[in-house]
């Protein structure tokens, strides 16, 4: 019993640091407890009153997992390959397109650095070519004469860069959106996971996170000479159709009419309109080498982001005809606010230019009465309007918006700035708050029914020595949540199976020395003996055991994203905590019952 | 209580056909597993799953039959948990949003005044599940690398990492022969994702536990009892630790199957991983794992001090 007052020390520090850590917990939830009574006035005004005090305790309470309050969870890759096309800009050409396509199938199969497929596809095709002649830049000082080698150093900082950007612009974005305790991380060169707890507008959500947001202003295409190329296209499909089918006994069939719409009264700059779902098909039909090749000069298709009406119930889509180039880009727009058209009452956000910006746009605008200007976002045209007077003073609009949060988003993703290169949705998961409220149940009820259910197993086996072990045990839960409070960690569906688990486990500890002292017992050792015999030589088994479990959970760890990680987390909490209480505490306890009479504890 | 205070079962003396049942087994469940091929879940084949929660009952077959077409290739539906909620797995390659809109846009068409609402989604690009898979199989790899090493050092013989390594293998196996075999029989979720693996990799952790209890007892007793025949031996260790075995399983067990029947339907597929886990794992530490390091020891090293 003598030595054991520095064990009794270490147990009462650890046990006063765990409820330190697990204090603004409980003190949280009393106060939910208290909220959820008040009517909705009392709540805002009591939230007002005591803001500070709230945000605090919610910094530093235990937090759930996003699989138990339900919310968004979004891996996004920054599209490398596209920034690495995009730095090269006006020098980018047909060669290095094919060769950032190579590199980008080859790092895909290996598993290897783009960059670095990029340099050894280019120096493979030709050992003396200077990726210098793309990327040139005075103010980069990248010259003429610079190596490969500090191409590719450049462009792999370009990219670290880019990734930076892109967590800033996407943390503005969610910020504005209005998310609470949202996490955006870096993952690896290319990743950004975002976790958005409580969000469940996940079509919003998207089309936020994975805007480049890059806007541009560009010209119709010529009417007349896009008239004429619709119906050498219409023709082309005709005539194709034609002699590749001629068995075909329901007719000759043409792709494109199949799939497409034309109207007699449509605008000389709409190619035509289709469903959502023949968009692709449409693409690959026209992007053909026959086609291009009819396509008037520096005329591009691109598609409405928004349908234009339906037919038969079904949304259609305009393809319009527009100039392959930009005139102004979203960098000369300075401000962005929401209005209403003040007859019909739909949103519209309008948009306000630099001075530069507005003197191009005069002249543009100037140019081009009585034909339609495209606004084009992230290629796919949002606006449409026939310029009606040359417009001083940078003003500009973009209508037709569905509903204001529509215009909110668009407004949000002006304002924050446009993405280097663009992203794409990688992974995404999300959990409905209903699911999410049922898992914390699920989860608490199998943590009290295993803790019950084992507590009395132990107690009927072994006695004074099974309740010990069971004190040992609820201690035990206590220490795992405060050690995952304690370190910021949170505590997923997977973790409370991760505690459930260690429940059963833990008591295995436990389990080794009882059963070893009442072998020790039938050596014929006295009942401290025994236990002090017990406790000793049950050791190594139980350091092998748990060492043994504990890599596995390490390497869980490492592995495991997610609510797997938090599952990977408690296992290994749930060892450390259940080593030093089945070992330490339930030794002092056992100690302190026998201390006057061996005879008052038994071990069934 | 006390139960098995002082067994002697001749546990090395039935080896045989321990070897003849964990032979048929794993065999069996390499058949299965090749023949089949192993059930990736969308974490690992990539793919989009949907949860849908009605306020009425409804039936999978009507759900799958309208959905065939809008999605194309024909989707997975199963029933989630109650007969009212739905899960969706789909092959599609359009976007999440686009997906979305065409699954609900066929329930509002097909069941009349249906309310509904999504419980949960997830979508896994290909190229990500491809990191996943690769990430999943690295850690496997490793928690038997390691193990193997960390009893190399602690027993200062590789007959017991090889033992407590083939009793991970098996167990391993046959789990996932199980599962294979099972995935469209059982009403719940057996497709292998990256909650599975974090499964497996407890099982191994489980079944390392029990073996390295035994091997420390053998350790010890062969210390203690020096001369002590080989097999008679091996024996009394597996003797000695029956009754920690059997309890430390039981309570394992306990907890497992709580976890299974309260867990919910998220952690259905891990439970029964564990379930099956703790089971096999308890079997082969008694079974599997001494008798290997005793067949390996063909120099009766451990006759010797």
């Amino acid at each position: 019993m003598q030595g054991n007052g520095f064990k009794i020390g270490v147990i009462a520090a650890f046990f006063a640091l765990t409820l330190y850590y697990l204090y603004p917990t409980i003190i949280w939830n009393l106060e939910q407890r208290q909220i959820s009574t008040f009517t909705e006035e009392e709540r805002t005004q009591y939230e007002l009153d005591n803001a500070e005090k709230l945000s605090n305790l919610k910094e530093n309470i235990l937090s759930l997992g996003l699989d138990l309050q339900g919310g968004m969870h979004v891996t996004l890759e920054v599209g490398t390959p596209q920034l690495i096309l995009e730095l090269a800009g006006s020098n980018r050409n047909i060669e290095l397109e094919v060769v950032v396509q190579l590199a980008q199938e080859v790092a895909e199969e290996n598993d290897t650095d783009f960059i670095d497929e990029m340099q050894l596809e280019f120096e493979r095709r030709d050992a003396n070519a200077r990726l210098s002649r793309f990327y040139r830049s005075e103010s980069q000082d990248i010259t003429r004469r610079s190596t490969n080698d500090e191409i590719v150093a450049f462009l792999k900082v370009q990219r670290d860069a880019a990734l930076d950007r892109a967590i800033e612009i996407i943390r503005t974005r969610v910020d504005r959106f209005g998310v609470t305790e949202p996490s955006i991380v870096k993952q690896g060169q290319s990743r950004i996971v975002v976790e958005l707890p409580g969000v469940d507008d996940e079509e919003r959500v998207r089309n936020l996170l994975k805007g480049t947001a890059r806007l541009e202003f560009r010209t119709g295409a010529d009417a007349q000479d896009f008239s004429n190329f619709r119906n050498r296209a219409i023709e082309f499909y005709n005539v194709e159709a034609d002699s590749a089918d001629s068995l075909n006994l329901s007719g000759p069939t043409n792709e494109l009419l199949e799939r497409m719409s034309f109207i007699q009264t449509q605008s000389p700059y709409v190619f035509g309109y289709a469903m959502a779902e023949d968009t692709a098909k449409i693409m690959d039909l026209l992007s053909s080498s026959d086609i291009q090749r009819i396509m008037p000069r520096n005329t591009v298709v691109l598609w409405g982001s928004r349908p234009i009406g339906f037919e038969g119930g079904v949304e259609q889509f305009a393809l319009y005809g527009v100039r392959d180039n930009s005139e102004l880009t979203g960098e000369v727009i300075e401000e962005a606010s929401i209005q209403f058209d003040p007859t019909t009452n739909v949103p519209e956000v309008s948009m306000g230019m630099n001075s530069e910006g507005a003197r191009i746009w005069s002249r543009i605008t100037g140019a081009n009465i009585g034909k339609p200007i495209a606004i084009v976002l992230d290629g796919y045209v949002v606006s449409y309007p026939n310029v009606s007077t040359k417009i001083n003073g940078g003003n500009s609009s973009i209508t037709g918006l569905e509903n204001v949060a529509e215009a909110e988003d668009l407004v949000n993703i002006l304002l924050s700035g446009a993405l280097p290169a663009p992203l794409q949705i990688m992974e995404e998961r999300t959990v409905g708050a209903t699911l999410g409220e049922s898992s914390i149940q699920a989860g608490f009820r199998s943590v009290l029914v295993g803790l019950s259910i084992v507590a009395i197993f132990m107690i009927v086996y072994y006695r004074t020595g099974g309740g010990v072990a069971d004190l040992a045990l609820m201690l035990n839960i206590i220490f795992i949540l405060g050690i995952l409070a304690g370190f910021k960690a949170t505590l997923t569906l997977p973790g409370m199976a991760g505690i459930v688990l260690t429940i059963g486990m833990a008591v295995d500890a436990n389990v080794l020395i009882f059963d070893r002292i009442r072998e020790e017992q039938r050596g014929g050792k006295t009942m401290r003996a025994a236990i002090s015999a017990g406790y000793s030589n049950a050791m190594s088994a139980i350091i092998d055991a748990n060492v043994t479990t504990g890599f596995v959970a390490l390497i869980l760890m490492s592995f495991g994203v997610g609510p797997i990680k938090g599952f990977a987390v408690t296992l290994l909490a749930g060892i450390a905590c259940s080593l030093f209480s089945a070992i330490i505490i339930t030794r002092v306890v056992i100690d302190y019952l026998t201390r006057n009479n061996t005879e008052a504890v038994s071990f069934g | 209580m006390r139960w098995f205070e002082t067994p002697n079962f001749d546990f090395l003396g039935k080896r045989k056909i321990a070897y003849s049942i964990s032979s048929i087994l794993f065999v069996a469940s390499l058949a299965i597993i090749l023949t089949k091929g192993l059930q990736y879940g969308i974490d690992f084949r990539g793919g989009k799953e949907f949860v849908y929660a009605f306020d009425t009952q409804v039936k999978t077959q009507d759900v799958r039959s309208f959905l065939n077409e809008p999605l194309g290739s024909s989707p997975e539906v199963k029933l989630f948990g109650s007969d009212s909620e739905i899960l969706i797995r789909t092959d599609n390659e359009l976007s999440t949003d686009e997906v979305q809109n065409l699954i609900e846009g066929a329930i509002s068409a097909n069941i009349s005044e249906a309310s509904f609402s999504m419980e949960k989604s997830d979508s896994i690009g290909p190229r990500f599940a491809e990191d996943l898979k690769g990430a999943a199989a690295q850690s496997v790899v490793y928690a038997i690398v390691i193990i193997f090493l960390y009893i190399l050092i602690r027993f200062r013989k590789w007959t017991f990492s090889v033992g407590a390594v083939a009793a991970l293998v098996h167990d391993v196996v046959i789990t996932l022969g199980i599962f294979t075999l099972l995935s469209d029989v059982v009403s719940f979720n057996l497709l292998i994702d990256q909650n599975i693996i974090a499964a497996f990799l407890t099982i191994v952790g489980y079944s390392l536990n029990d073996t390295v209890v035994v091997f420390d007892r053998i350790r010890e007793n062969k210390l203690v009892h020096k001369g002590m025949d080989t097999i008679e031996m091996f024996n009394k260790s597996l003797n000695d630790t029956l009754s920690r075995t059997v309890i430390t399983s039981l309570t394992t067990f306990f907890v497992v199957t709580i976890l299974f029947i309260f867990g919910g339907e998220v952690l259905k597929g891990l439970s029964f991983a564990l379930i099956i886990g703790v089971i096999l794992g308890t079997y082969s530490s008694l079974f599997v794992a001494s008798p290997l390091v005793l067949e390996l020891d063909t120099k009766k090293t451990l006759n010797k001090p």
